[in-house]
């Protein structure tokens, strides 16, 4: 059987974070059972395509999955049973709000066969919660982890945030160690990125806002490392840290570009070579717009997302993988290139892996540019 | 209006800039019935944006009149329009070559200014009528009779009975043309004799091709004829022959003797015409050509590149196109280290460097990557051989050099009385001699110096204008050379020397230019991987040094959802973004770090 994961976008939140451009949409709760209706037949609708395929990694994200009823998050995994079977130890993700929670979604959630939960916790500090635009407080993000292991969840990661306007180096040390010590599996780190339209652009432009210069925001990310690693968790992504076997599978298919299929508004997609995408406008989506931007990639794609998206990653790029799907030495060509960046720290080559340090990390994306050849 | 010698009058208008010389040529064109009212735009000659952004006048042109006289008389007036910069002084030339007259404008406020008296001789030269006009005598500070005691005092024209005029107003206008009439002689040219056509200008037009913009000094021009170019030795069967209206063509059947205008041969290779050339009949050609120009010398120098390479030969064909129409620029390919294939353009001065850059830019679309400016220098090798150089690049090594010399210039500027002290100072330190002060009409006063032309092309107009507040008024001519201690000074990018970056300077000034340069490439080039040393180096001594520190952050941590298009996006945007920048040696180095050179404190 091959391979697939699928992403499972949930459009719908209680409120808008003050940095989220994602496709979510608050407020829309009319429209629930429409969107469901045409998720459910856009998934029917690829049960043919998927012969032959196993489904190894599931993910519901958002918006806030946790949001909706239960039954809708129930219904949809038994139309994707249908669709293509699951593996039986297939990861199966649900993202959600640490304010949204109940034991009995949770129970309902687990009975359909979710086993990893992923909660948007960001910060164990209450006043950057709030200017977030978070609906949780930091006294609730942990109610949400002692709900969920009731609930018999063992695997269960928190998203964090540093480099926030604001945010001082003791606050992001104390979330550190209060994520840590509740004992989750994993880790993400995310680093604010202001986007334009944001009502956080918006406050950066006036000025209401300072963002840490790249200095700090590195130390930031220095810290996490550290204490983290302290803590018994390994970096094994640029934002992502886990205990022992406890990575994200799911995340793992992306960087190592595995297939996906995304379904849902916004949802992305990467099957049989080809990336598309659904509209990121849930209107659009609700009319029956479906697969936009379908692009066929070429080699030099391939390769190009090879090296972008395996840096990423702790284990790095596969040099012999790269030499029996692309036919060529990764090396050829690129010995200088790749003699600078390794003098000078950027990068290190060992047993058939070309992987980024730490201080690569900070700067991955000059650093493939570089791999590159641009 | 059927041909009569008698009744043409072939004119130009030359003034100081400024003072007035495009509003009176728009007034006349309108009062002479060319232009209608509706159809103005201010100054209608100055067709290239350019030229209307700047107020001045680039590019010389003629137009074609019909006027009525209080004699009753029809005559047909030709207006060529001639530059007004002292950078252009080789076009002014071309256009009096085509007239009999000029009409001499000055500010009634202003009075006579340096290129008043360097149009004045050089219409003197030409042998032409010259018809002083008093401009602006609507301004509340116009004293006319001051300004022409002054024309009768120091260019000894009779000024009796002259036009009083403001072209802005409209006041005066027929004043103007009537003087022209009576006074300004008409052609005395045999249309008889062999075809004589001097070409004045010329310039491509995408549907005839090649044009000469032509004064016939003998004989006639139809359609149907075959043309020879007597210096250029090619010949063409003539498409189409006319005069110029203000916006377009006027085609005629053919053009005689003493008239202005133009001549089309479906001429595609442009350099088969050569401004300068007479041009004549091929089966009746006239024995001897007209007598030519004076070749120009170009004084400044610099390296144009295109910033993407790949619009190498669009570069080519653009500077093709300007030198047909253009005869003082000149440009030979060179290749850089740094910037790849490009040319070497020489210009006469810094303003007509600035303005062809632009044109390229504007009316090519071209990017384009300039180095800074050089003259050219003088070197003496030890064996006894002279090489001049107008790149620093080709400077021989010092050991083979016994001396250098650099182009002089005898300098003169015109100023208030309470900017004197400031000029001094500038000249000064622009390694200036003093030569001579006296002081002229309206509480003014001249300075004369002489100054390198290195230092003049360096940043001295800018720091005239903004030690002066743009009173004073400054120009120059070539001297000839002077030995002079010059040393090259490199900038090496992560210890690499950038040829492209290279400038020869007087050893006192290599110090502080260094450290400006220094200064200047931090600034424009972005972070790095690597930390990247900038310095400044004589022959290997570093005499200044800056550092750009490595880039600290450069990622984007989400990849939400599988979404990696953002992620791409921006990789592709750094991608094209480095695609505009220049490899030197490891170093990333945007177009503008280049300029970035050129543009001093």
């Amino acid at each position: 059987m091959k391979p697939v994961s699928l992403y499972i976008h949930i459009p719908f939140c209680a409120s808008k974070c003050a940095y989220c451009d994602f496709a979510s949409f608050p407020g829309r709760e009319g429209d629930w059972s429409r969107y469901f209706d045409a998720l459910w037949g856009e998934l029917d609708g690829w049960r043919p395509a998927l012969a032959g395929y196993e489904i190894r990694t599931a993910f519901f994200g958002g918006g806030t999955p946790t949001l909706v009823s239960a039954e809708y998050i129930v219904e949809t995994l038994n139309r994707a049973r249908r669709m293509a079977p699951f593996a039986d130890d297939a990861e199966v993700t649900i993202e959600g709000n640490p304010g949204t929670l109940a034991p009995e979604k949770l129970a309902a959630y687990r009975a359909a066969g979710v086993n990893r939960l992923s909660l948007g916790a960001q910060s164990f500090d209450d006043g950057l919660l709030k200017s977030l635009g978070r609906i949780h407080t930091a006294a609730q993000i942990g109610e949400a982890v002692a709900m969920a292991r009731a609930a018999g969840f063992d695997n269960i990661s928190l998203d964090l945030m540093y480099a926030l306007p604001g945010q001082t180096m003791k606050q992001w040390r104390e979330t550190l160690e209060s994520a840590a010590a509740l004992g989750v599996e994993h880790l993400s780190a995310y680093s604010l990125i202001v986007e334009p339209g944001t009502p956080m652009a918006g406050r950066v432009d006036r000025g209401e806002a300072r963002l840490p210069d790249d200095d700090a925001v590195n130390a930031m990310q220095r810290l996490a490392v550290k204490r983290l690693a302290a803590a018994g968790y390994a970096r094994y992504e640029i934002s992502n840290y886990a205990r022992p076997g406890r990575e994200c599978r799911h995340n793992l298919v992306y960087w190592d570009r595995g297939e996906y299929l995304g379904l849902g508004c916004a949802a992305h997609s990467l099957v049989d070579s080809r990336r598309f995408a659904n509209p990121a406008a849930l209107d659009a989506y609700l009319s029956g717009v479906r697969r936009t931007g379908e692009t066929r990639l070429t080699r030099r794609d391939a390769m190009e997302e090879t090296v972008m998206l395996s840096t990423r990653t702790i284990r790095g790029l596969d040099l012999s993988a790269w030499r029996s799907v692309f036919g060529e030495d990764f090396a050829a060509g690129r010995e200088a290139a790749l003699r600078r960046l390794s003098d000078a720290g950027f990068i290190g080559i060992e047993g058939g892996f070309l992987r980024l340090t730490g201080r690569g990390m900070e700067v991955q994306n000059a650093v493939v540019l570089e791999l590159l050849g641009e | 209006m059927n041909y009569d010698q008698s009744r043409i009058r072939n004119f130009c208008i030359i003034a100081h800039i400024d003072h007035g010389k495009s509003t009176l040529a728009d007034r006349i064109l309108e009062r002479t019935g060319v232009m209608k009212l509706r159809d103005m735009t201010d100054q209608v000659l100055d067709s290239m944006e350019l030229e209307r952004e700047r107020g001045i006048t680039i590019k010389s042109k003629a137009v074609r009149m019909p006027y009525t006289a209080k004699d009753g008389q029809e005559y047909e007036l030709n207006l060529i329009d001639t530059p007004g910069h002292v950078d252009f002084t080789y076009e002014v030339s071309r256009a009096l070559a085509a007239c009999e007259g000029a009409v001499l404008v000055v500010d009634a406020s202003q009075g006579i200014e340096a290129q008043t008296l360097a149009n004045v001789y050089m219409a003197l030269e030409h042998d032409l009528e010259i018809r002083p006009v008093i401009n602006k005598i609507d301004l509340p500070s116009a004293q006319p009779d001051v300004v022409k005691g002054e024309i009768e005092d120091e260019i000894g024209l009779d000024c009796e009975g002259c036009p009083l005029i403001s072209a802005k107003q409209g006041v005066g206008i027929d004043d103007v043309l009537e003087d022209i009439v009576k006074h300004v002689p008409a052609p005395q040219d045999d249309p008889d004799a062999p075809l004589q056509a001097l070409i004045f200008d010329s310039y491509y037009d995408n549907y005839r091709g090649a044009i000469s913009s032509v004064r016939l000094k003998a004989g006639r021009v139809k359609v149907g004829d075959r043309i020879r170019m007597m210096a250029g030795k090619c010949e063409f069967d003539v498409t189409e022959v006319g005069a110029y209206l203000p916006l377009g063509y006027s085609p005629k059947d053919e053009l005689c003797a003493g008239e202005v205008g133009y001549i089309a041969a479906s001429i595609k290779d442009i350099a088969d015409i050569r401004v300068g050339d007479t041009i004549t009949l091929a089966n009746n050609p006239a024995a001897e050509p007209l007598p030519g120009y004076k070749p120009v010398l170009p004084m400044v120098y610099c390296g144009i590149y295109p910033a993407d390479g790949a619009d190498y030969e669009n570069l080519k064909d653009a500077l093709e196109k300007l030198r047909l129409n253009d005869a003082a620029l000149s440009y030979e390919p060179e290749t850089s280290v740094a910037l790849g294939y490009g040319f070497r353009c020489g210009f006469l001065g810094l303003l007509h460097m600035e303005i062809i850059q632009q044109r390229l830019e504007r009316e090519f679309d071209l990017d384009l990557v300039t180095t800074a400016p050089s003259v050219v220098y003088k070197v003496v090798k030890t064996d006894g051989e002279t090489v001049f150089i107008d790149n620093p690049t080709n400077l021989p090594p010092v050991q083979e050099i016994d001396w250098m010399e650099e182009p002089m210039v005898d300098a003169q500027v015109i100023t208030p009385q309470e900017f004197v002290g400031a000029i001094m100072e500038l000249c000064q330190d622009k390694r200036g001699t003093f030569k001579d002060m006296k002081y002229i009409e309206g509480g003014r006063v001249q300075l004369k110096y002489d100054l390198p032309l290195n230092e003049v092309i360096y940043d001295f107009f800018d720091q005239l204008k903004s030690r002066t507040r743009g009173y004073a008024s400054f120009d120059y001519e070539l001297k000839g050379y002077e030995r002079s201690d010059l040393v090259k000074l490199d900038m090496l990018l992560n210890g690499e020397q950038c040829d492209a970056l290279s400038i020869i300077v007087h050893r006192d000034r290599a110090y502080p230019r260094g450290r400006s340069i220094a200064e200047k490439l931090k600034e424009a080039i972005p972070r790095q991987l690597f930390e990247i040393p900038i310095q400044a180096a004589i022959g290997g001594k570093v005499i200044a040094r800056e550092t750009v520190k490595a880039l600290r952050k450069d990622v984007l941590a989400k990849c939400y959802g599988g979404d990696i298009t953002r992620k791409k996006k921006l990789l592709e945007k750094q991608k094209e973004g480095k695609k505009r920048m220049r490899q030197v040696g490891t170093v990333a180095v945007p177009s503008e770090a280049f300029m970035a050179v050129l543009k001093m404190d």
